[in-house]
């Protein structure tokens, strides 16, 4: 509706009122607001305190007040004491400064019941600019601001809900990780105890048989440790970083052995496999890198003892491959089949899956485990 | 053949002590003194002098080894390896400690430290290779063993 262009006189919709439907008649716009069901109503802001001059019968319907009720009155008389006073403002600023304005604002019937207005107010001028008339619109909007306000309560529960679950479960990843740190600490602490026992027996014993049982216990034992040692090093603690354990073992017993004749040979991918297989892993290469030591190597004329240990360590495919070998003697005088040693490397490979042959690699012997394993992250593998 | 060293352990554990100090006289050092709790450590810090300390992070009266190594870098009485099961509880700093032995160590790996910090202590910087399971602080690591 154009309302700019009326060209009525500035009391024309007083007189609507006043005068019944006489003036109107034939009016179409005016018919059509008398009968909308949505709520309207003119105010003359050339009159004291801006009142209602029309008001259609939806007005009235939504406010519960009769006609004469309302005309020649400002339309604060709808505001009750929970109005916001804020909406209240933005309506006055609008209004003196001659611009439309939409708000929800809380309103109150005649009966003292309340109702979300979702009001449209806007000044209508003349040619000349002047503001002859305000027009407004009402629409009861209870139902959206009710749903409004139940999905806000909802989000509100709901995010307080998320957030004591998620402090919840924050407290609980705290205790578990300290209980993690607490149990590896003591684990650690126990391994070192065991292997400060085993030493400080081993100085008391004079039987060179029983010294030799107690030391190849104790280089078992140090295998574990080191692999506790190693295990909770890496940030994940549900992987086990296999060559960096064996270049530690190697080192550790070679010159632990003090045997500098006798050098390592690495060629160790970087390989990763879960913690689970670490221990037996680390075991049977262990038991093969003290056989080759113990085992392999004659001391020569001047005393000492000169040769080569090998470890190579790939995953070429699914398989990850072990070779532990040697340049010495070879085992075709070894009638070992029974010895514990042996015995200890078989089950362990039946543990992992693995398959284990001995080589004769002529010279020396060369021990090949080829046990399935978990694709390795791309960018590790050297090949 | 450089000087031996003087070692104060630091150490809650009486049996892991015990080791301790056997394998550090095997390997033909002293230990001058050994204290299981922080004021321990004080007070011996004081009375001996010790060119090394053996500092395990939780001692007696809790988590103090951080500040058992603190109170020894202030006196400059002597240098500090922390030997903890821990290493995570050592802060980036390391409190001024050369390094440290990651418990459980092996008694191999325990001979190689010595020798490795005999060395470094006499004649910096050492010349053996650093053994498995010990690590240096960020401070030494740039003198004892910078990148090539
Ligand atoms: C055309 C028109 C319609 C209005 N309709 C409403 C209404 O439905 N509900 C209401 O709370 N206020 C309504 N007002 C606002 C009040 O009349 C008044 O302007 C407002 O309360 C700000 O002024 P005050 O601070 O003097 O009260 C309307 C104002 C105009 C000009
Ligand atoms: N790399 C090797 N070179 C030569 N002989 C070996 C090698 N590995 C094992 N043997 C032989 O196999 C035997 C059995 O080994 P093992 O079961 O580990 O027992 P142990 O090491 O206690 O003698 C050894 O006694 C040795 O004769
Ligand atoms: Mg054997």
């Amino acid at each position: 509706m154009d309302w700019k262009r009326t060209r009525e006189p500035a009391d024309a919709w007083h007189m609507t009122d006043d005068l019944h439907v006489e003036h109107g008649k034939g009016d179409p716009f005016a018919a059509a607001i008398r009968a909308t069901r949505m709520s309207m109503i003119i105010t003359d802001p050339r009159r004291p305190d801006n009142p209602i001059v029309f008001a259609n019968d939806a007005f009235l319907r939504l406010t519960g007040y009769e006609r004469h009720e309302v005309l020649g009155k400002n339309c604060r008389f709808l505001q009750g004491p929970k109005t916001d006073k804020e909406a209240v403002g933005q309506i006055r600023t609008a209004i003196e400064d001659k611009a439309d304005v939409s708000v929800d604002i809380l309103n109150y019937r005649k009966d003292g019941s309340t109702f979300w207005n979702a009001l449209y107010i806007s000044p209508v001028s003349n040619d000349k600019g002047e503001v002859q008339f305000f027009f407004a619109s009402q629409l009861d909007v209870s139902d959206r601001k009710r749903s409004e306000h139940r999905i806000t309560a909802d989000k509100d529960r709901f995010e307080k809900a998320v957030k004591e679950r998620t402090a919840e479960l924050e407290a609980a990843l705290e205790a578990q990780t300290t209980l993690l740190h607490e149990v590896d600490h003591r684990v650690k602490n126990n391994l070192q105890m065991i292997s400060s026992l085993i030493i400080m027996q081993r100085r008391t014993i004079k039987d060179e048989a029983t010294r030799h049982s107690l030391t190849t216990m104790l280089e078992r034992i140090e295998a574990l440790s080191t692999v506790h040692r190693r295990l909770y090093q890496s940030k994940d603690v549900s992987r086990f970083d296999v060559s960096d354990f064996a270049k530690d073992l190697v080192t550790d017993l070679l010159t632990a052995s003090g045997r500098s004749g006798i050098k390592p040979k690495l060629e160790l991918d970087p390989i990763v496999i879960s913690a689970e297989k670490a221990t037996p892993v680390a075991l049977m290469v262990n038991e093969l890198v003290t056989n080759a030591l113990k085992h392999a190597f004659k001391e020569g004329s001047d005393g000492t003892t000169a040769g080569r240990i090998g470890i190579k360590m790939s995953q070429p495919d699914g398989h990850f491959n072990i070779e532990v070998s040697d340049d010495g003697v070879g085992m075709a005088e070894a009638n070992g089949d029974a010895s514990f040693g042996m015995r200890l490397i078989k089950s362990l490979a039946r543990q992992l899956h693995a398959d284990i042959e001995w080589r004769d690699a002529g010279p020396g012997t060369k021990v090949v485990i080829s046990m399935p394993n978990e694709p390795q992250q791309k960018g590790l593998s050297h090949d | 053949m450089t000087d031996p060293l003087k070692v104060l352990i630091v150490e809650d554990e009486a049996l892991l002590a015990m080791e301790l100090e056997s394998l550090v006289e095997e390997a033909g050092h002293s230990v001058v003194g050994w204290a299981t709790s922080s004021a321990e450590a004080r007070s011996m810090v004081e009375s001996t002098d010790a060119d090394i300390a053996f500092v395990d992070i939780h001692l007696t009266d809790g988590p103090t080894g951080v500040d058992v190594a603190h109170y020894i870098g202030e006196k400059k009485r002597s240098m500090v390896v922390f030997m903890t099961a821990n290493p995570k509880r050592i802060p980036d700093h390391f409190a001024g400690a050369i390094g440290v032995i990651a418990k459980p160590y092996t008694m191999n790996g325990l001979t190689s430290a010595l020798r490795y910090l005999q060395e470094g202590v006499r004649r910096p910087p050492p010349v053996s290779t650093r053994p498995a399971g010990f690590t240096l602080s960020p401070a030494f690591e740039a003198v004892w063993a910078p990148a090539a």
